[in-house]
């Protein structure tokens, strides 16, 4: 369970949240839409304790994380799994040292293990001839595949975010991530994911949470977004009906 | 009034961030886990990456001095302290200044640009998420390999340099070689050497200090990273400079030399 109560954030003196508040459970499938630089990133950032709101408190599962030190927030982030905008893979190594990152860190497997492992997950993907490629070499969906794999390697996590999954990636790419991220939640895992396209968030997600001007001005699922009056809603509504004609 | 106040307020918060960066990258030294494979590579990229370039700015540097000089003393009939000069000036300020400028060209803008391309990608935010902390697998390595490789690059560029001079000195200025290496040896005296060879330490950890937190702070696309790797190699050549005359000053005094 997230829960962001009254939760301001400012970089320098640029005020990107204001008095953000909402809660989401760990099994919900939840999009949050918005433009370009409205802060969808910057909540992400703050879930997992990557930055720190000027005011307000997060909670997850009733603790308050605004307080936490770095080394205590480590508890929190093995809960999420995290995939960053455009994957953020580690250029200077190779896919297999990508996804084999979290698993030196945080378990003691031996080498053969970790061989073993990385291969099984990037099997899971299709992609296990790419294990001695770098990042570079990847195409964006394949890029991104690789990171969320990484992401979850070492430990199970409770609840998936994933930044713009799909933005940049042809469509057909765009659907290989899309159904990678339906497999993977289920058993009681959801997920947030941070958008600007309404069409994968249709797919993807039951609730709907739409932000401008730093604050949540749409929150509902799929009917009652249909419905929306709100302009900038009505502008990202446009995509699907072109999908429609 | 309070767009300045909040521009100084900013400026100390910045210094304070570059303190804290500063003593944490050295911090890290000391405490686990020790990511020597980062720093292997980083050494291997500062290091034997610099070398050719050092090499060769080193042994130009050396040949003009010997010329200018040799042309001035030879005017004044003092053509044999060509060697003494010569060899004072490179052990104890153009040597360790010039290859450290050279150093933050080269390895201060690749270190912010580096650093800065893996804030824009996420790459830290990603190292941070899976526990890692940022100022000791990036900072520690680059600071620690600088203050290791660039004294040695400022050993072996001083004696590329010298022999320059001594090229010069000899084949062009037809004075004696043994001569001039026996003004070379009479110079390499304990206070010469440890004046030439403290200030290099002090400039690697600065270039990586300045570079490393430049890189960090970037922000706002492909333009922050060009104003970050830019500032990141003039504040370096500022600190080199300004470093260079407070330790100058410093060690001349300790040295007990009179002006
Ligand atoms: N480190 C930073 N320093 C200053 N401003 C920042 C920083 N990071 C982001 N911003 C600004 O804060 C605002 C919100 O950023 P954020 O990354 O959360 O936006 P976003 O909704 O994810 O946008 P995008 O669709 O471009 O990813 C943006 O206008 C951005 O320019
Ligand atoms: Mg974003």
């Amino acid at each position: 369970m997230i829960e962001f109560d009254r939760v301001s954030f400012s970089y320098g003196n640029r005020l990107v949240l204001h008095e953000l508040s909402f809660s989401v459970h760990e099994d919900e499938r939840t999009a949050i839409l918005g433009g370009s630089g409205d802060g969808k990133t910057t909540i992400l950032k703050l879930i997992v304790g990557l930055l720190r709101p000027d005011s307000g408190r997060i909670l997850i599962n009733g603790a308050d994380i605004t307080e936490k030190a770095e080394d205590e927030l480590r508890d929190i982030r093995i809960k999420f799994s995290i995939v960053f905008q455009e994957g953020a893979l580690f250029d200077s190594l190779s896919v297999k040292e990508n996804v084999a990152f979290p698993l030196r860190e945080y378990t003691r497997m031996t080498e053969e293990e970790i061989d073993r492992k990385v291969r099984e997950l990037l099997r899971r993907v299709g992609l296990e001839e790419a294990i001695g490629h770098m990042p570079e070499e990847l195409s964006g969906g394949m890029h991104r595949r690789v990171a969320i794999m990484r992401s979850m390697a070492a430990f199970e996590p409770k609840m998936f975010l994933y930044d713009e999954p799909t933005s940049g990636l042809d469509p057909v790419s765009a659907d290989v991530i899309c159904k990678l991220i339906l497999d993977l939640s289920g058993q009681g895992r959801g997920y947030i994911i941070v958008t600007h396209k309404v069409f994968d968030a249709f797919r993807l997600a039951n609730r709907f949470m739409f932000l401008k001007g730093g604050k949540i001005v749409f929150d509902g699922d799929r009917p009652a977004l249909l419905g929306s009056t709100i302009p900038e809603i009505r502008i990202f509504l446009r995509e699907l009906n072109l999908d429609r004609n | 009034m309070r767009i300045a106040l909040d521009r100084i307020k900013g400026i100390i918060g910045q210094l304070q961030d570059f303190y804290l960066l500063s003593f944490h990258g050295l911090v890290g030294t000391l405490r686990r886990p020790f990511y020597s494979k980062d720093l292997i590579e980083q050494m291997n990229y500062a290091g034997f990456g610099s070398l050719l370039v050092i090499l060769l700015i080193s042994l130009f540097i050396g040949m003009a001095l010997s010329l200018q000089l040799s042309a001035e003393l030879s005017r004044l009939g003092l053509k044999m302290y060509t060697g003494k000069v010569v060899g004072i000036s490179i052990i104890r300020e153009i040597g360790p200044v010039l290859i450290a400028v050279v150093f933050a060209g080269r390895v201060g803008s690749g270190m912010a640009s580096e650093l800065g391309s893996m804030v824009l990608g996420h790459q830290v935010d990603t190292l941070r998420v899976f526990g890692v902390d940022p100022v000791k697998k990036l900072v520690t390595p680059r600071i620690l390999s600088a203050v290791a490789m660039l004294p040695v690059l400022t050993i072996i560029g001083d004696a590329v340099a010298l022999f320059g001079a001594y090229y010069i000195a000899v084949f062009v200025s037809h004075q004696s070689g043994t001569f001039f290496w026996s003004s070379i040896r009479d110079i390499l005296t304990y206070e010469n050497i440890l004046a030439g060879s403290i200030k290099p330490f002090i400039f690697g950890y600065l270039i990586a200090c300045i570079s490393c937190y430049m890189g960090l702070s970037t922000k706002g696309g492909a333009v922050g990273l060009r104003r970050t790797t830019t500032q990141a190699v003039v504040l370096s050549f500022i600190a080199i400079i300004v470093a260079d005359f407070i330790m100058t000053r410093v060690l001349l005094y300790i040295l007990g030399f009179t002006l």
